[in-house]
């Protein structure tokens, strides 16, 4: 099959691509729609969408990492439609936001399950960073 | 030809760029427009009304003009003490305005705010007509 080149690594195949271009997409936009808004807390919400939206982009060290960006902006953009049903205004910007951010959340589940092996494979790969996380703190010095 | 570390510089500021032109607008400012005959007026700009408390006539419909002078979008809802909405006004964005039909009040305080940024928020008192003159609208 084809690949993308990038110049910095040959491995992204097309539809991780046009999955990647969504999601980046898809954040910009509700990011977008999030600032238009104004105040402290669409602000906020918008600034962090954008570091998502970056944080999917960027290359490098990140890459490896990318699973977990992708789960935290599935969390971030669920965590902000549960906090639209409960407080949040209905108009039709909302209604359009809320539209972006499920598109968001299914393209995002797709590519955990092709890219990322599904919830499964995210889970182990949890566990194994929380051990290489927590292993400085549980190792005890020999007595 | 480019290095590849730098070649997602220009996304990320395409980015930066989209979303902060996004930012709401404010419109041109100015005086606030004078309340409809036997109404009020509130007027909404920088993510704020100008104005904390607003006296209405109570037991009586009234119109209440409001003015969204940004493009972030707003509205006035008018709450009771439990928070139950005695009227709630349609939400839009500016600058532009709308004239709200109140209906009427039981004499008492309220609370007014903007759905779309509970931050904004105020006091409505409604007032029983003065025998010698009209209630006081501010």
């Amino acid at each position: 099959m084809a690949t993308i080149t990038t110049g910095a690594r040959a491995d992204v195949q097309p539809t991780t691509a046009l999955l990647r271009a969504s999601v980046v997409l898809l954040t910009i936009g509700t990011a977008a729609i999030h600032a238009s808004l104004g105040g402290v807390l669409f602000l906020a919400n918008a600034a962090g969408y954008v570091a998502f939206a970056v944080a999917m982009l960027l290359p490098g060290r990140i890459g490896p990492l990318r699973w977990l960006v992708r789960l935290a902006l599935l969390g971030f953009t669920a965590t902000t439609i549960g906090a639209w049903f409960l407080f949040g205004a209905r108009f039709p910007l909302a209604y359009l936001d809320k539209g972006l951010e499920i598109a968001l959340i299914v393209v995002l589940a797709i590519e955990l399950w092709q890219v990322d092996g599904g919830p499964a494979s995210v889970a182990g790969r949890a566990r194994q960073l929380l051990k290489r996380i927590s292993a400085p703190f549980l190792a005890r010095p020999a007595q | 030809m480019t290095r590849p570390g730098r070649r997602p510089a220009l996304p990320v500021i395409a980015i930066l760029l989209v979303v902060g032109a996004c930012g709401p607008t404010a419109g041109a400012g100015g005086p606030p427009p004078s309340a409809p005959p036997g109404g009020a007026v509130i007027t909404a700009e920088a993510i704020a009304f100008d104005r904390i408390e607003l006296v209405a006539p109570a037991e009586a419909a009234f119109p209440l003009l409001f003015e969204n002078r940004e493009s972030a979008p707003h509205n006035v809802t008018i709450v009771d003490d439990a928070d139950r909405s005695l009227f709630v006004g349609e939400i839009f964005g500016g600058p532009a305005s709308r004239t709200y039909d109140v209906g009427p009040l039981p004499p008492g305080t309220y609370r007014f705010r903007c759905d779309v940024h509970p931050e904004m928020s105020g006091t409505i008192i409604a007032r029983k007509a003065s025998p010698y003159g009209s209630a006081a609208l501010h």
